[in-house]
């Protein structure tokens, strides 16, 4: 991978398969970071988590360190955190509330739009120096729906509005659910690593197939997994164990595609008549005083399992939570997962999922923790160059059209998805996007 | 401060007990020092108020802590293939409240605690306290609080309990 010709990427990547390189091969992670986390919007963060002018997050996109910031005018800016006076790192904090913000080294001072502002013992400035032309670089488009924030490092590519298009209706999933159609991204987070390649997180949130047995130590010996929502008696059967065979709620779960490498599976009931709880019944009758009995009836049939935004995010619609991947180093990954509170909804029925989410995504969770070895024993599989390919065919061929949404449909146990994922690597790696 | 005729050492010596069958694995047992309202806070943020409206690292009461127990036991949980060891080490411990109507005790210590697992050793410290009911014999703990110094780090999978 000496120089990134298309030739030269186009031959890891073939119907099925790709190679191992992808995953191992720090000169194809260089090129990641320029042509994939360098180029395609990526989630930033979400509005809620800086609600009033001057409120910060700082977070990386790819390896750009960047702050998300509220400004005076009520726009959302997404800059490049890096003093354009001698490149240190202006905010240090995750995150927080500054009027202004001033670097640590010399003290530069910077509006919350980046305009430099205020350059100390201006006197020494050289003649012409012009305070304008040293305003903290930023992202060059930012793009938001209902909150949720992205960014492209590109001056040009694909519109926000194609690249987030066919994954909308995920988001509104997600969003109906608060009576009073808005999110929180406010309870805290989650933070874990792993020595693996940032392409195995991505490809498992969509993943069925794995679940009965990279997570056999969460179910129970009547195939059983334990309860992860806030109302519900019981988890969901993983195994028939009778059959000895996944459980047909599993291997019936539908996965669907429709572009730039986005997915998600259905379907996950929110209301299946045996869920309840004091918070669940009551966030019930808010929602459908707040959207009327239809709409309440609409939003609790089956929704979005998992839904994944590529090349960075994903949206979890069981645990409830905003899930963003982080590529540190060919071998090494950081994932932050966002606790969601739908605003409106009782504060128990909030506080459950906040709960069940410590249990199930937390870095010392019951369903993560085997995830994480999953990830960590493929990248340590992967130096093995005696087999050089990686098989994603499941399902190859089996793919069909749903017209009704304008999407590709397979099967959640299949590997379309990880497939159609690989269909925009491409694109974006061989310059196309 | 008056603790009941309790030494320091009696308090000492149950952290200690409790930090031993962490140790050895005797998860169970480690369990049924835990009051039947007893819950284990492992908070993910400095000075957290509440496990009720933010993430945390571990929040168990005691059906979810049985529930991580059964998954400890289980033959295919894969982050723990290989087991991991640990050695704990208690130190400073004071009694730092005692409710002697209620008989209940909040005991502060450090803790640090090795474990080694897959050829990775990794080291996890901070401040703990522990909220003690006195029930004649011994003592049941009603919430066991873990404050780590790097609670906000991102962590690579943790299994089993600090």
């Amino acid at each position: 991978m000496r120089n990134g010709h298309a030739d030269e990427i186009a031959k890891l990547i073939e119907p099925g398969r790709v190679h191992r390189r992808v995953y191992t091969d720090p000169d194809v992670f260089e090129l990641e970071m320029e042509r994939i986390f360098g180029r395609a919007w990526l989630f930033v963060g979400h509005t809620s988590q800086v609600p009033e002018p001057g409120d910060f997050i700082t977070t990386d996109l790819g390896r750009q360190p960047v702050i998300m910031v509220r400004h005076r005018d009520g726009s959302v800016q997404v800059l490049i955190n890096r003093c354009t006076h001698r490149g240190a790192k202006v905010l240090n904090e995750r995150r927080g509330h500054a009027a202004r913000l001033t670097c640590c080294y010399h003290g530069w001072s910077f509006d919350t739009d980046g305009r430099l502002i205020t350059v100390p013992v201006p006197e020494g400035c050289a003649e012409g120096f012009d305070k304008d032309a040293f305003g903290l670089a930023r992202a060059p488009r930012v793009g938001e729906y209902r909150g949720f924030v992205f960014a492209s490092l590109a001056p040009k590519g694909a519109s926000f509005e194609d690249h987030i298009g066919p994954v909308k209706g995920n988001i509104d999933d997600l969003v109906d659910r608060a009576p009073d159609g808005t999110l929180a991204l406010d309870a805290g987070m989650h933070r874990y690593a792993y020595n693996g390649n940032w392409k195995l997180q991505v490809e498992n949130v969509l993943d069925s197939y794995h679940v009965p047995f990279g997570h056999a130590s969460t179910v129970n010996k009547d195939g059983v997994q334990f309860a992860r929502r806030e109302g519900d008696r019981k988890g969901a059967t993983v195994v028939e164990t009778e059959k000895k065979q996944t459980a047909a709620s599993w291997m019936d779960r539908k996965s669907f595609i429709a572009g730039n490498g986005h997915g998600w599976t259905s379907n996950t009931s929110l209301d299946d008549g045996k869920r309840s709880s004091p918070a669940f019944d009551e966030y019930k009758k808010v929602l459908a005083e707040k959207v009327g009995a239809e709409q309440a009836g609409q939003i609790l049939t089956p929704r979005l399992h998992n839904s994944l935004i590529y090349p960075n995010m994903s949206i979890m619609g069981l645990n409830i939570h905003v899930r963003v991947i982080k590529p540190i180093a060919v071998d090494r990954t950081e994932v932050t997962i966002y606790p969601i509170r739908l605003v409106g909804a009782p504060a128990a029925m909030n506080s459950g999922n906040i709960r069940l989410l410590n249990v199930t995504h937390s870095a010392a969770s019951f369903v993560q923790t085997d995830d994480l070895e999953s990830f960590v024993r493929a990248q340590k599989g992967l130096r093995s160059h005696m087999t050089d390919w990686v098989d994603i065919s499941r399902g190859l061929g089996a793919e069909e059209p749903d017209r009704d949404i304008n999407a590709t449909r397979g099967l959640a146990t299949h590997e379309m998805v990880i497939r159609a994922q690989y269909n925009a690597w491409l694109g974006y790696m061989g310059g196309t996007a | 401060m008056a603790t009941g005729g309790l030494s320091r050492a009696a308090f000492e010596e149950f952290l200690i007990h409790e930090a031993r069958l962490l140790d050895e694995r005797r998860f169970r047992d480690w369990m049924a020092l835990f009051a039947d309202d007893g819950t284990y806070w492992v908070p993910a943020v400095p000075d957290q108020q509440s496990p009720f409206d933010q993430a945390s690292l571990f929040y168990d009461d005691r059906d979810l802590m049985k529930t991580r127990i059964e998954r400890l036991e289980h033959p295919r949980i894969h982050v723990q293939t290989p087991p991991s060891r640990t050695a704990h080490l208690i130190g400073n411990v004071a009694v730092e409240n005692a409710d002697e109507a209620k008989g209940e005790y909040v005991v502060g210590s450090t803790v640090i605690m090795v474990e080694h697992r897959d050829d990775q050793q990794r080291v996890f410290a901070g401040r703990q306290r522990h909220r003690l009911r006195h029930d004649g014999a011994s003592f049941r703990i009603a919430q066991k609080r873990v404050d780590l110094i790097n609670c906000d780090a991102a962590f690579e999978a943790m299994a089993v309990p600090i």
